[in-house]
């Protein structure tokens, strides 16, 4: 089985390296640990310090807490694209130095927005690790210190790029942009996409980075984690040298997240550049501060992934109707999703593959899942767990996101533990709270060809508004 | 309280002038000396059935990494009418054995934690999976099943070939699979192994015979490269591996590499392929290549660092960063067994489609001798490839994959430990000379997927190339 945390740090893991001080035939159980060492300085920053000297390398990974869901309706995207102006220079940097430091001496460097944190990282070669922390000291403290008009429209550009090729010219790169907005209202900060509608990209300015800066980009919404061949007091004297003097921030207004309130169903259909129909359901699901969501990614498991999950099983093996299945439990800090999506094979409608779908959802809520799928679930987690700490980076991304997340950097033990304990009944259970009548069902279907959607007579047309600002649901 | 407020100012100020005395952060850090690149070292042993076993220890953790890999591939053993046999045969490996059904096989897996990971390419394939070392011997019984005893059901096959036909159809919608469908095709032709794609009928004509028939010629140990990596003996390996496959009888040997030449090269030319609507062009730019065995090798991979391979290489800095048309371009040599091709591009805005174009070119006409290579491009050209190596083994996938290339790749058994002698030896003239050798000017295929109404007038304007308009499955459009 995946597991969230663990997938994160896969995501944007480019390095690796394990712990020194397991011997040979030490249990999985005993392997899962990682020793660190965690400390705040006077300006709030936390700092997270693990050695691994397998390769003479180290990760520095920073993350702020801010994400798309501190931004604003009209405004979407900006935190994704400060993300991006982050990597033009800084006081004392000039733009190009950074990759000078770490891609050209051997390493590499990279950043990442979610809807609740950004982080920066480099791999570098050990001998690199104080560059590396003069790097990020500096644009954490003097970013606007070389910002210019030029710079930024140059990296606006790019963003409006990035969106163009994730989402714009992809096939069906639009499903989860709708499914989000037509489960969430306007008003919640997790129902616009991460990297912002394009009209609203256009929109932003210098000013924005500035304000937005000056709000979330300070010592103490941030935490440092040095992961590697490093020696811990040569680290802390670096980190006291080029983070010490930085100003704490002010106070931030963290966003409060309105329970949900989807009470019924809601039909969409979106016409595509597409040959082939796909189907997307979507259920509104915990975020992190709720135990449930361990049991939602065991569902996710039984329900598909592997030959013998239920919907993979039924509709890609026995009945063939579908080419491919896919359920998963996206757990953000605050709120989650629950999806599955379905794509047929021809001769099978949208409408069929929806109610066989929904009749193996049933029959496991009414009967919960059986022993054999609870062991055959539990029985990969402790490998998961165990092949996410080859990495300097994946191990610094699971001790932050414990830190940040859960106030406690060894959180992965107790998730671990979590994990371990889901029952049979807790899954029924949480099938039955989350994935109920209310939820999205998306089809995507060809242009031209409306009646391909799975009960279409129901569905409403979905559009982009013509200034690619936001998504037209028709009314019904 | 101004006069307080001045004092305690004053205070905090000179404390942290005292603490941050010897700090000005105009100047960066000096890095310290480097480290030592230690290579791994592993064992290597022939089998009784003419398998190579190499083990490579690491024991800080309870992982082990298994894999079979089999030198050669589809462009070797693959008939030209039957594209996706090789692909196919290795999905049929999961549909179940004399003794296991393949649920059976899956839920075994499950109960392992592993997942058994088989497939065929053009030039090699494999079947491998990594574990706890605890799971190592029972897994390696699952692989051992499946390549030994697999019965290749009927109903298995027309499944897969279902599916197959479904992502075909999907990929004709997907810009950069068009792309790169297209471009393989233009540049190699028909008559050339690395110009066949999968089609509709190639996934037809594939029968339950050519499955069994490919699996028995294909799957042979006279070919394979067992590497075993991570928290394992060396003897305890070969142990396991004897055991697990007692039944696998010798035969096969490592193919021969006689490709037909590259079609011969023809005058820079745009393909065009119509995607009404496109938010982005995909450009894929470029023509055959060296083989890997080149001795052009070191120069070549500095030099494409410089021209593409880097976030801060020529073509990625100056479309993505300075004229902002790009979310992101570069280059790579393919470098297989025969001419692989070079290869450049990326997608570009609509709009800017012709000004991307007269871009490439001109970063093209750069490394051969318009813009000189500086000497600090070519340090970091130089440090990026050698200062990365260690990145290789940090896990037990890493280290088991770049010890079993050398062995599929018949390349020397110190390949890595020569590697930074090789780069560092690497001059300026070389970069030049291999640029104008292989990033041929007057002979690039230049593949372009994007709005045919949009961007062919700009195109044309450019004076580049003649355009030649393709459909997606690269040949003349039925309404040009």
């Amino acid at each position: 089985m995946r597991i969230r945390t663990l997938l994160l740090a896969a995501c944007v893991a480019l390095a690796a390296a394990p712990a020194p001080g397991q011997s040979q035939g030490t249990g999985a159980r005993d392997a899962i640990n990682i020793r660190f060492e965690r400390y705040t300085l006077p300006n709030g920053l936390n700092v997270i310090l693990s050695v691994d000297r397998t390769i003479p390398q180290a990760a520095v990974d920073v993350w702020y807490h801010v994400g798309s869901k501190n931004e604003v309706p009209g405004r979407t995207g900006f935190a994704h694209m400060f993300e991006h102006v982050m990597f033009t220079g800084s006081g004392h940097v000039p733009y190009g130095m950074h990759d000078r430091l770490t891609e050209g001496v051997g390493g590499n460097n990279n950043g990442s927005t979610s809807n609740d944190r950004t982080n920066y990282f480099e791999n570098v070669p050990s001998n690199y690790v104080e560059s590396a922390l003069w790097l990020e000291s500096d644009r954490m403290g003097f970013l606007l210190d070389q910002l210019d008009q030029a710079k930024f429209v140059a990296q606006r550009d790019i963003v409006q790029n990035e969106r163009r090729q994730g989402i714009d010219n992809q096939p069906y790169g639009r499903a989860f942009e709708i499914l989000t907005a037509a489960t969430l209202p306007d008003a919640n900060p997790y129902s616009w996409p991460v990297v912002g509608y394009m009209a609203d990209l256009q929109q932003a300015t210098v000013e924005d980075v500035k304000q937005f800066f000056r709000l979330y980009y300070a010592p103490s919404n941030a935490t440092l984690a040095i992961v590697g061949d490093i020696d811990p007091g040569k680290v802390k004297d670096w980190v006291t040298r080029y983070f010490g003097d930085l100003p704490r921030g002010a106070p931030i207004t963290r966003p409060t997240i309105p329970p949900v309130t989807l009470s019924a169903e809601q039909r969409l259909v979106f016409e595509d550049q597409v040959q082939v129909p796909r189907l997307y359901l979507a259920w509104p699901a915990p975020g992190e501060d709720n135990d449930d969501t361990h049991a939602l990614d065991f569902l996710a498991e039984i329900l598909s992934g592997p030959r013998t999950a239920r919907i993979t099983k039924a509709l890609v093996y026995d009945q063939q109707s579908a080419a491919s299945v896919s359920a998963f439990n996206d757990t953000n800090e605050q709120l989650g999703a629950f999806v599955i999506i379905i794509t047929p094979r021809p001769g099978h409608t949208l409408t069929e593959l929806e109610a066989s779908t929904d009749s193996i959802v049933a029959r496991l809520k009414r009967d919960g899942p059986t022993a054999d799928e609870m062991r055959r679930t539990g029985a990969g987690l402790e490998f998961d767990f165990v092949s996410a700490l080859e990495s300097n980076l994946g191990k610094a991304e699971i001790l932050t996101s414990g830190l940040v997340f859960h106030g406690d950097a060894a959180y992965y033990h107790t998730q671990y533990a979590k994990l371990k304990a889901v029952t049979a009944a807790d899954v029924q259970r949480v099938a039955n709270r989350y994935l109920g009548a209310a939820r999205a069902v998306l089809s995507i279907v060809p242009q031209g060809k409306p009646d391909q959607a799975s009960k279409p007579e129901s569905s409403r047309k979905v559009t982009v508004s013509p200034d690619g600002g936001h998504y037209i649901m028709e009314a019904k | 309280m101004r006069a307080l407020a001045l004092i305690l100012v004053f205070t905090a100020h000179s404390a942290l002038l005292r603490a941050q005395a010897q700090l000005d952060r105009n100047v960066p850090p000096t890095p310290g000396p480097r480290s030592t690149i230690h290579i791994p070292t592993w064992t290597r042993v022939r089998l009784a059935n003419g398998a190579e076993l190499v083990v490579t220890e690491k024991h800080d953790l309870p992982l082990v990494a298994f894999s079979i890999n089999f030198v050669g591939g589809a462009y070797n053993f693959e008939p030209a009418d039957k594209v996706g046999l090789a692909a196919i045969t290795a999905q049929m490996l999961s549909e179940g054995t004399a003794t296991r059904t393949a649920d059976q096989l899956s839920e075994a897996q499950q109960m392992l934690g592993t997942q058994i990971a088989a497939g065929v390419s053009g030039e090699g394939g494999s079947i491998g999976f990594t574990s706890l070392a605890d799971k190592f011997e029972p897994a390696l019984a699952l692989v051992a099943d499946m390549l030994l005893n697999s019965m290749f059901p009927g109903a298995g096959l027309e499944r897969i070939r279902g599916r197959t036909l479904v992502q075909l159809q999907l990929a004709k919608d997907q810009p950069n699979a068009i792309a790169s469908n297209v471009f393989a095709k233009v540049v190699y032709g028909d008559q050339h192994p690395y110009g066949r794609v999968l089609t509709e009928a190639s996934v037809n004509a594939i029968g339950r015979d050519d499955i069994v028939a490919f699996k028995l010629a294909y799957f042979q140990p006279g070919r394979a490269v067992i590497t075993v990596t991570g928290d394992v003996t060396p003897a305890a390996a070969r142990a396991a591996v004897e055991k697990a496959f007692a039944g696998w009888p010798a035969g096969g040997s490592r193919p021969a590499w006689d490709y037909p030449p590259a079609p011969a090269l023809r005058p820079t030319t745009i393909y065009l392929v119509d995607k009404p609507n496109a938010a982005q062009s995909v450009f894929a730019i470029g023509l055959p290549g060296p083989a890997r065995n080149t001795p052009d090798y070191y120069a070549i991979q500095v030099m494409n660092n410089l021209l593409g391979g880097l976030f801060q290489s020529r073509l990625n800095h100056n479309i993505r960063e300075v004229k902002g048309y790009s979310y992101g371009v570069g280059s790579s040599f393919a470098f297989g067994r025969g001419p692989g091709p070079f290869r450049a591009g990326g997608g570009i805005v609509t709009a800017k489609t012709d000004s991307a174009l007269i871009e490439f070119m001109k970063e093209f006409r750069g490394v051969e001798g318009e813009v000189p290579f500086t000497d600090d491009e070519i340090a970091q050209g130089k440090e990026s490839l050698i200062q990365s190596l260690p990145r290789r083994f940090s896990s037990v996938n890493g280290i088991g994959g770049s010890v079993a290339l050398l062995f599929t790749q018949d390349l020397p058994q110190t390949f890595y430990q020569d590697l930074p002698a090789r780069i560092n030896a690497v001059t300026r003239d070389d970069l030049v000379r291999v640029a104008r050798k292989y990033v041929d000017l007057g002979h690039l295929d230049i593949v372009i997927v994007g709005d045919r109404s949009v961007v062919e007038g700009p195109l044309k304007a450019t004076g580049i190339a003649p355009i030649v308009p393709l459909d997606r499955d690269g040949k003349p459009p039925t309404n040009p």
